[in-house]
This record gives C-alpha cells, structure tokens and sequence, in this order.
C-alpha cells in the first residue's frame, strides 16, 4: 500500500506511473463512499434549508447556482487551453547507437507514434486494466488493425524493448515489439522498473527501446528540480529535450499525440449547459465560484491540480471533495452530480474531450 | 434511492475482479512458473553466497573484537542501503538482470548470515576446545570437525531466517525488471489493482518461504543427530 499510495501521489504531480490509482481506490472504497453519500445528504440538506429561507439572498442564490454540478453519464474533459499539464505525450526513447546502426528502427516507432491517437490509448488502457485482455494480446490487435506493416522500411538484428511495470508502457512496448517484427527486427520485451535505473539501461545500449513520458522523461535528463524545462508545448519539450537526449546518448522518436495527463471532466449536460469546451471559458461562465471540484486528497495542494486552475485560469471554487485520483468514485461524483468537476486522466477510455 | 443510485455507477466502472481466479493461474502458468524458478533461483542463490561469504567474515569477526565490530557493523550498514540506490550503484556493471538483484540480496543477507555464524561459533566452549587441541586437532581440524559442527544449530538458524527474508526481499527486484513473483504483485497494482495476479504472487511467496524454511529445518535435523539423542 505503501507503493500504491507514493505514485499515486506522483501522478497528480503529472508524473508516470500510471494506473495505481485503482489499487487506492478500491481500498478506500468502503471508507469514502459512505462519507460521500454523507456529504451528499448534508448537501442536498443545505440547499434545501437555504432555498426555504429564500428572501434576502437572493443574489448570491441566482450566482451560486451558476456551475453547481449537473448529473449525466457521458464525462467529457475540458481542453487545457492555458497549457497548465506538460506535454507528457508518449515518445520512444532510443539508444543513439543502435538508432544509428539501424536506420530503419526510429522511422518504424515513428510510425507507431504517428498513428496513435489519445482515443486508442485509453481504449487500449481499458481492455488492459478493464476488459482484462492481456497487453500483448490488446497490443498485436491494434497493430493489425493500425499499421500498415507492409510499408515499413526493412531492418534486421535484435532489438530489446524495455516494458516498466505498469499497463501502459508494457502495451506501447508490445506494440513495438509487434511493428519491429514486422519490419524484419527480432524484438523481445523485458519488464523493466523505474527511470532511474531503465534509462541508463537504454543509455548503456542493454535495452535499445523505451517508451516514455516526453515532458516528465525531459526533466529526469535536465535533472534539476528547480528549473523547469518542459512546458504544455510539445514542439517546445522536444526542442528542450534533443539536445539533452544527444548529450546523453539518446535519440527520440516522434511524440504521440496520446500523452497521459492530469484533466478535468465535467458531464456533456453541464457543458452543454454552459456552453463550455475549455477551462478558459469555464472560468467565465464560473466567476461566481459555484464549481465544486472533486479528486484525490492532495488535489488542492498540487500545481497541476486545484492550485493550477485556481492561479492560471482564475477559477474559483465553492469547495472541493476528496474521492481518488481520477478513478471510478471521482468520475461516479461528477456523473451524480455531486462536483461539477474532477481530476480524470486524458488516457482514460471512459472519457471525452469536449468540442 | 441515493445508495442504490450511487451502487449502480460504481457496479458499472467495476469490472469482475475476483480474489482468486483459477482462469488467470492456468492461462498464465507459464508466466508464473517462469516468475517462481526466477524468485527460487535468486533466493538459493542469495542464501549460498551470503553464507558462502558470511563464514570467512564470522571466522575474521571471530578472531579478535578489534576485528568483530567493523565487520558487524558494516554488514549492518550494508543493510541500511535503500534497493534502488543499491540498484543504481549495481546496474551500471552488471545491467537489468538478475544478477543485479542478486548481488543486492547476497548483501542484505550478511547482516544476518555473520551475525549468526559469530554467535554459532563464539558458543563453542572454550573447555571443548582445549580438549580438542589437548587430544592433538590442528587449527583447521578443530576448526571443521568440532566448532563448525558445534555451531550448526546457530548456522542453521541464521539460514533458515536469512531465507526467510530473502524470499520477501527478492521481490524489490522489481525496480530492475527481476522480482521473481514480485512482478505478478507489483504488475497487479499497476494495472488497476488486478487481484488475481497479486494473490498469486503473495501466496506464491508465503508457501515459498513456508517451503524453504521446512526443507531447511529437515537438513537442521539431519545434521545435527546428537541433539536428538541428547533429548529422548
């Protein structure tokens, strides 16, 4: 639980991994779905005694209604439009070496990276964690159906592809496992663990190929904490991090344009309701603060979560409520009514972006 | 009303997810029984080392207390070294491989492999060894055919926890890809808390242990047959 609990605090920071969050989740169920359904009580109390007092309060009624939550199945997420997540898009990192002896290798996760979408990540995400498929199984589906292997540039040799240890890399090696193959390289797949010590594995050539996070993989090779070089750009990110990489002795692939980021979801109701599509124009349909925001504990302390939208969109909130970190008690609260918002991530399949 | 509504939601995001699932054990035996002999291998092989390494550093502790406190205390501090910068120091030499973890078990075990041969060794009488070199044995004689088997049942003792331990360690040997059933555990966190996986792999683990100290206490017995004798 000690695990569970430390990443999942390192994803609301933005960071990987991913995915633990379930783990959390389903321990704490008992213990916060009584206390949600209290809060919920005590709310619905509230509104119900204020209203009757009706009279005098009627302006901070009228306004304090504006974005309070609006129960719908369908979650739809807010566009990040202010650039408060870094571009964590998923990108191949490379042993500059073996990239340079085999011309065909970055041309073939290119490929992989051009033709994955955000939708196909999180649906790959969820017959993995959800539907139970296994990822090589999930993996070798999406490249029959998603790329063209008949196209690619021929190779040959032995690659090795480092997996981590969580759903999302392991799928995305699997399926450059499976193009490689196809583009006449022998690639194996080797579970693998932290960046601390994988990255150095890739840089030392042990592992050729390792998917990974562009902006959260950027700063780990920038390494000062302070200084912050990533940025919600990706086109900046990657500038940022080429030269970072040569030094290191490490080539990129493409990013992805699927990156696995802290978002906020509302249900289609509310923002078809307000009209909204982005965290800007929420900020200007909400300036009451009448949101209710909802997700994990740490939630109002951290940058890119209640802090972020609070400081670089302006939003102000009514209150916040703990669930989990964008699992299925913060996403039962939005879809009840119970937040307007919550803290969801980009590659869950469940949800949408809004348009 | 509320609850049954709320139930509803949650029933529909929870896929089944049972505690054991016969299904997973038999779609993926080979996987876990690749797991289990990685996690078998690690574990023998960090118990012979570490004792392998433990009684020459006994034996030096043994020789004078000048010598005991250092060697103990770094066996001690060794322990101290958290796995992934243990890893990290390891890795660059020997990769993302089991030698890795191993190197990092072998270790770990000293601060109970040498703390326990000392002890075995020092409870050796001192009127049993006189007697012994009275009766002619040299250093080494008396060495290997009295203290030595004076010592078993403290030795034994030391192993059989060293490998206890080293059967729930080993499975930090995630955190280069190499964790025996550590990685059916950790994986089942990681991918939405998949039970089944992480059942598999902590009883995989218990009887393992449960397992090893058994066999351990077996040889215990057949090594040291006067202590029976000595008892009926």
């Amino acid at each position: 639980m000690v695990v569970a609990g430390s990443t999942r605090q390192t994803r609301v920071a933005g960071m990987r991994p991913r995915d633990t969050e379930g783990g959390v989740m389903r321990a704490r169920t008992r213990y916060i779905v009584p206390l949600a359904l209290a809060a919920l009580v005590t709310t619905a109390c509230g509104e119900s005694g204020s209203s009757g007092t009706g009279g005098g309060a009627d302006t901070t009624q009228a306004s304090g209604d504006a974005c309070a939550p609006v129960p719908g199945d369908q979650l739809v997420v807010l566009a990040d439009d202010e650039g408060l997540q870094n571009a964590d898009n998923l990108i191949p990192a490379v042993n500059a070496a073996a990239a340079e002896a085999n011309p065909a290798l970055v041309p073939a996760l290119d490929a992989v990276s051009q033709a994955l979408s955000l939708e196909e990540l999180g649906a790959l995400n969820v017959a993995v964690d959800v539907e139970r498929q296994s990822p090589e199984d999930a993996a070798a589906a999406w490249v029959e159906e998603n790329i063209d292997t008949a196209a690619l540039e021929k190779g040959s040799g032995t690659i090795v592809i480092g997996g981590g240890n969580f759903s999302e890399p392991t799928i995305l090696a699997n399926i450059y496992a499976d193009v490689l193959e196809a583009a006449g390289f022998t690639a194996t797949v080797q579970p693998t663990g932290n960046r601390e010590l994988y990255l150095p594995a890739v840089q030392r050539g042990e592992i050729q190929v390792h998917p990974d996070y562009l902006a959260t993989v950027t700063e780990f090779l920038e390494g000062d904490d302070a200084n912050q070089v990533a940025s919600s750009d990706v086109d900046e990110t990657v500038a940022a991090l080429t030269p970072l990489a040569e030094e290191a002795g490490l080539v990129f692939g493409e990013p992805s344009e699927a990156a696995n980021q802290n978002a906020f979801a509302v249900t289609q109701e509310f923002a078809d309701e307000l009209g909204v599509s982005t965290l800007s124009e929420l900020a200007d349909a909400c300036g009451d603060g009448s949101l209710v925001l909802g997700g994990p504990g740490e939630c109002p302390t951290r940058p890119f979560c209640q802090l972020g939208l609070e400081e670089t969109y302006g939003l102000s909130f009514a209150g916040f409520q703990e669930f989990d970190a964008g699992g299925p008690l913060t996403k039962a609260a939005i879809q009840q009514g119970e937040v307007s918002l919550g803290l969801v991530f980009t590659t869950d399949g469940s949800v949408q972006q809004a348009d | 009303m509320l609850s049954a509504a709320s139930g509803e939601l949650l029933a529909v995001d929870a896929a089944p997810n049972p505690w054991f699932d016969p299904s997973y054990v038999t779609s993926n035996w080979d996987t876990i029984m690749g797991y289990l002999g990685e996690h078998v291998r690690l574990t023998v092989g960090a118990v012979v080392l570490g004792a392998l390494l433990a009684l020459p550093l006994a034996v030096l502790a043994r020789r004078s207390r000048w010598l005991a406190g250092p060697v103990l205390g770094l066996s001690t501090l060794v322990y101290t070294i958290p796995s992934l910068a243990m890893f990290a120091f390891v890795a660059p030499i020997t990769g993302l491989t089991t030698t890795t973890v191993l190197i990092g078990l072998v270790l770990y075990s000293l601060v109970i492999l040498v703390r326990n041969f000392l002890a075995g060794l020092q409870a050796v009488p001192a009127e049993v060894r006189e007697a012994a070199r009275g009766m002619g044995y040299g250093a080494g004689r008396l060495f290997w055919q009295v203290e030595l088997p004076l010592a078993v049942p403290a030795i034994m003792a030391g192993l059989r926890i060293a490998t206890v331990s080293t059967v729930a360690l080993a499975t930090v040997g995630v955190i280069v890809g190499h964790g025996g059933l550590g990685q059916l555990i950790t994986g089942g966190f990681n991918a939405n808390f998949y039970r089944a996986p992480i059942v598999v792999g902590t009883l995989g683990c218990v009887l393992l242990a449960l397992l090893a100290d058994l066999l351990l206490a077996g040889a215990e017995r057949l090594l040291t047959p006067w202590t029976r004798r000595a008892a009926a």
